[in-house]
Parts: structure tokens; sequence; C-alpha cells
């Protein structure tokens, strides 16, 4: 017995000095978590979205998708063309993201594709309007839109009066004051000189402000929406 | 906005850009989800060709090669001595669907072709049947379910619960959506009386859009009531007996001709009564073709023998013509002929917005807005009636007249559409 007790002492030793040596019962054990990509700067999930990581594409839409397809609502006033907008716009933004030059710019990467989108969405819907023997009724698809029928009929026809305009015209006209966007914004999204978005959107008011003034049912409303002003 | 320069046509431009400002929302969630797997789909189904094209622009050896090389495949299989391997892996087809009762004209919309309504069903199972007279419009159909808007009208829905759980149905009823995965219910919206209605019998859906404060999420047996006007948002246990109707088209209107043709002044009163088919043309926005009857059976016959629905129908059809001297005819008959009427009391503000439509007509319409804020303080319009008077007030009498009728607006309605004006008036010197 004595023989076995002072044997299993020896191990408890030897097994001491050599696995025990660094055991140090009061260290600090602190949790790595992993980076919520919420809290990720535009810069860090540029750079996770040029490296292909796959989160980067979940985050990128949920972050920007929101602002693209409100635009695309505003400007092509329907819900479902928004729709196929958004995923023409972030299709491209995912399938070229390894071109993108400045990380920190990715918002304007995001939004340059959607400005690019549109501007062919809108050009596309004017040709099939000259193509058609028939002018197609213009539909209004917007969800939060008044339910009374008079505010959607007039929003169905101040959208026809945007369809009107040239797609240039309508994008600076519909950043400008749907967007509330800042000229400089304008110019630097459209990618236009600011004296070319001043002379587009002076023309896309005038040119609507006269068509309004043309349909007496359009100016009347002015008088029920003055109290808004 | 301030867009620049001045005069009538821009001012309204700026009007109208304020409209179509807030008329636009942002995504929902759900919607934002429904987005985001789509994207992954396409993405998907693009990486073989992305492959490919990759592929293709290397070598023309290679490519030739490649080329030669499945040209014999196809000669091999055209000759039946191989078998193909099981195709590569593509998108997944959108689900195969067939309409009965009518046909998808151009925009998705539901057009229907007789007086049954329409149904849809998909390959899987799934059935969507839309009342006579519903007007919808199906906006997308994919593999992983499907979107449909209701813009007016009942609709059920049998969704066939998916094995994997993978499918997403939605359903845009006027403002709002609901997000559904298997079930059975039934929707209505009532674009007039602002009205939703939900009654969920078997599964759950969860229903978003205004009022709803987020997202409302309800089970089997439950009722959803929302009254727009009036900010209420109702949730009933349905009681088993009279937990739902078939969820099936009512029995079809008594034959006759289509309504396109028919000639108010031909027909008997009892039977202008059963059939509401101006309510239905208003509803699908044939607000011309309502007008044209009329004239052709007489606007006089009309006014004694229409039913109060058609009336009320012929009254809002005349309104947003601008046609402001039949619109009140009809309402006034409506209100002669049928003062017991629950719907008659709406006429009240009706001819309120009739009157404000003429410069002299102000004043007569504060005294409607009056009559049915007395007669319907609780009503559909109350608020809306409270904040035109508000804004009547103010332009014939000033503002410091409007501000009593303000507070009352922000103490009765303080979420109410003329809160923000309501606001501006208190504070304005």
């Amino acid at each position: 017995m004595s023989q076995s007790g002072a044997s299993l002492r020896l191990l408890n030793e030897v097994w001491n000095a050599k696995f025990m040596t660094t055991y140090r019962p009061h260290m600090p054990v602190s949790l790595v978590v992993a980076p919520d990509p919420r809290e990720m700067s535009d810069l860090e999930l540029a750079r996770a979205l040029v490296e292909g990581k796959a989160w980067a594409i979940g985050e990128t839409w949920h972050r920007f998708a929101p602002a693209v397809i409100l635009l695309a609502r505003r400007a092509l006033g329907s819900e479902s063309e928004a729709e196929d907008v958004a995923q023409e716009v972030f299709q491209r933004v995912f399938a070229k993201a390894s071109t993108l030059r400045e990380p920190d710019r990715l918002r304007s990467f995001v939004f340059s594709f959607a400005i690019r989108v549109l501007k062919t969405e809108l050009r596309a819907k004017r040709t099939r309007g000259w193509l058609s023997f028939h002018r197609p009724e213009t539909l209004i698809d917007l969800s939060g839109a008044p339910t009374d029928m008079e505010s959607r009929d007039l929003l169905r026809r101040f959208y026809g009066l945007l369809d009107r305009l040239a797609p240039r015209h309508r994008l600076v006209f519909v950043l400008r004051y749907l967007e509330s966007m800042t000229l400089e914004e304008v110019a630097a999204h459209m990618e236009l000189s600011l004296s070319t978005v001043k002379r587009s959107l002076e023309r896309a008011t005038s040119k609507l402000s006269v068509w309004i003034e043309a349909a007496p049912e359009l100016a009347g409303f002015f008088e029920d929406a003055r109290w808004n002003r | 906005m301030t867009s620049p320069g001045h005069g009538k046509g821009r001012r309204a431009l700026d009007a109208l850009s304020e409209l179509a400002r807030g008329s636009a929302r942002p995504p929902t969630t759900a919607e934002l989800d429904s987005g985001l797997d789509t994207l992954r789909s396409r993405m998907e189904a693009e990486q073989p060709h992305r492959r490919s094209a990759r592929q293709s622009s290397q070598t023309s050896l290679v490519r030739w090669s490649l080329v030669g090389a499945l040209a014999a495949m196809a000669g091999l299989v055209a000759v039946g001595l191989v078998r193909p391997r099981s195709p590569t892996p593509a998108a997944p087809p959108a689900l195969a669907y067939r309409v009965e009762g009518g046909s998808i004209v151009e925009g998705g919309y539901l057009r229907e072709s007789g007086r049954d309504g329409i149904k849809l069903f998909f390959a899987e199972g799934t059935e969507f049947i839309l009342m006579p007279g519903t007007r919808s419009r199906l906006r997308e159909v994919a593999a992983s379910g499907a979107r449909i808007a209701i813009e007016q009208g009942t609709a059920s829905f049998q969704v066939t619960p998916s094995p994997a759980g993978d499918r997403r149905w939605q359903v845009d009823v006027g403002p709002f959506l609901v997000t559904v995965k298997g079930t059975v219910f039934t929707v209505s919206w009532d674009a007039a009386t602002e009205k939703f209605e939900l009654k969920l019998r078997h599964g759950r859906v969860t229903v978003s859009g205004p009022v709803t404060g987020g997202e409302i999420t309800l089970r089997a047996g439950q009722r959803l009531l929302v009254d727009l006007p009036r900010g209420e948002t109702t949730i009933n246990e349905q009681k088993a007996e009279e937990s739902f109707e078939s969820p099936v088209a009512p029995a079809p209107p008594p034959a006759s001709k289509p309504a396109s043709t028919l000639s108010p002044a031909k027909l008997e009163p009892a039977k202008l009564e059963s059939d509401r088919r101006w309510t239905v043309a208003l509803a699908a926005g044939h607000l011309d073709r309502i007008l044209d009857e009329a004239q052709r059976a007489g606007l006089k016959a009309t006014l004694e023998k229409a039913s109060g629905d058609d009336l009320l129908a012929l009254a809002d059809a005349a309104r947003y013509r601008r046609r402001m001297d039949l619109a009140r005819d009809a309402l006034l008959a409506e209100r002669r002929r049928f003062p017991d009427s629950a719907r008659t009391l709406d006429t009240a503000f009706l001819l309120g917005r009739v009157e404000e439509a003429s410069d002299r007509g102000l004043a007569r319409a504060i005294e409607w807005y009056d009559e049915y804020l007395m007669r319907a303080p609780t009503g559909t319009y109350a608020s809306e009636a409270l904040g035109r008077k508000m804004t009547l007030t103010s332009k014939l009498e000033g503002s410091s007249r409007a501000r009593p009728i303000a507070e009352e607006y922000l103490r009765r309605f303080p979420a109410g559409t003329y809160a923000g004006p309501a606001r501006a008036f208190l504070r304005a010197p």
C-alpha cells in the first residue's frame, strides 16, 4: 500500500510539473463574439463583399435595398416594377462587387447601379409606349397611396405626366423633389454636371407645370391642397 | 418641396409631388426577406451561366473541343445510344396555375369573364377564390409561392402547406399585407369605407399595414377588423357556428344581360334593388359606363328608380368625373328615397364634398359637414368631415376661426389625416 501510495504521489508531482505549470485559476476568461454585421461600417461591409463573404450579400441587401426600393417605387409609381428593379440592381452589384475601387463609397456604388437600371427601365417603358398602337394605361401600384379614388386618380394622372418626360429629366425631378436630394447629390448620383442637373430640373418642372395647368382637374387639386402648404 | 418658379401649375405640382412622395412606403421586413430569397434564387440560377461564360472565354481550342463533344453527345442521345443524365439543376420553375372565370390582362390584373367570380388553382393544391366584382391583380408567381393584390372586394384563400415550409404566399389587401404559409382564410377590403376584414379558419397569418402597429399574428378562429377612418383595430374570436361562410363564390346572380348592355329604364325597381352592378362597375373604375347608362335610361327615371347602392355609385361616378350637379341630385335622391338607410348618413358628408367643388358652395359644405358630425359623431367620415370643416372655415373666415376646430380635431383624432394641418393652425401666429 505504502509503495503504491508513494508511486501515486510521484506520478502527481510529475504531472503537475509537466502540465500544470501554466495553470492560473484566476486568469480572466473573455468570450469572443463574432461581430454583428449590422454594426459594421460600410467600409467593412464593402471589403467583405469584395472578398466574397457569403453573409455580406444579406447584409448589403438589408442595408441598402429599402432605400433603393423606395426610390424605385417613387420613380415608377409601381411596387411590382420597383421590386424587379431592385432585383436587377443588386444582382449587378453582387456580380460587379470585385470592381469596387473605393470600398468606402459602397452606398454610391449601389445607387449608381440603381440609377442606371432605373434609366434603362424608363427608356424601355417609353419605347414600349411608342411601339404600342394604343397608349398603355398608367397603373398606380403603391400600397401607401391614399385609398380614396380621387387621390388615386390624381396619382395616376401625375405618373401619366411623368411618363411623358424624358427618362433623364424624370429621374432628376424624382431625386430632387420626391427623394429630397440636394442638387449636388443629384449631380453625383446621376453622374452629371451641376449645370446639366439644373437645366434638366428646370425643363422637367416647366413641362409638368404647363401640362398640369392644361388639365383643370389636376390644377384644381391645388385648391384642395392649399391648406397643406 | 419648393420647386422654382410660381403659378398655379407649379403649386399644384408641389402638391402632387407631396402626394406621390407620401404614397410610396418603404418595404416591410417580410417584403425584404422575400426579395432576398428571390435574389438568391436568381443568383444561384445565374451561376451555371456565368461559369460557362467564363469557360467560353478560354482558348478557342477548348471551346471547339467542347462544342464537338457536345455535338457528339447530342448525336448519341438523338440516336438513342445513350440516355442523358439528369439535367443540370436550374432555377426552379414557377408554380403552374390555371384561371377559371376570367383571364389575366396587362399588369397582372384579373378580368372577370362572367359574373361568378374568378378562381385560381395552383398545381400544388392552393386555391384563390375571388368573389364577383372583386378587383385584383396577380403580382407574382414564383416557385416559392405567389403574391396577389386585392384592390376592392372579397377573396378566399386555401393555401396548401408545403412539406419543407419554404413557400410564401402574400396577399396585399388595400394597404395591408397578409403573409401566409398553410392556411384557409377570407379577406375583404372596401376602398370606399376603408374597412379591412380577415377571417382565419385554419393555420396562421401575419398582417402588417396601417393601424396594426407592426405585424399582427392571427391564429385559427380569429377575425381581424380594421376601420381605417376611425383608426380601430379589433380582433374577435369566432364562434363555431358563425365561424365562416363557405369559401366559395356566392350563388350566381339571376341570369340577365351583361352589365354593359343593361338599360336601367327597362328594369323593374325590384330588379334594380337586387342588382348592384353600378357598385361593381364603380369598383372596377368604369365611371363613364355608369354615367352613360344613367344618361341613356334618362336621369330623372334613374334618380326615381335606381337602388340605393346604385344611386350612391352614380353619385361617386359623377363626383369623380366632376359632374357635380348630377352627383348632388343623386345624393339628394338617396336621402329622399331611403331616409332610413344606414348609408344615407354618409350622404351628408358626400354632399359637403360636392358643394366644396363650387367656389360659392363652401359655406353650404360646412353646413353639410355639421349635419354629418351631429348625426354621426363617430361615423366613418367623422374625422374627414371635421378636418374639411376646419379647412373651409380657415378659407372663409381666417385661421383664427379655425383654431377651435383644430383643437377639437386633435382632441378627437390625434392621429387623424388632418392632425398635421390642425397643429399648423395652432402654431400659426
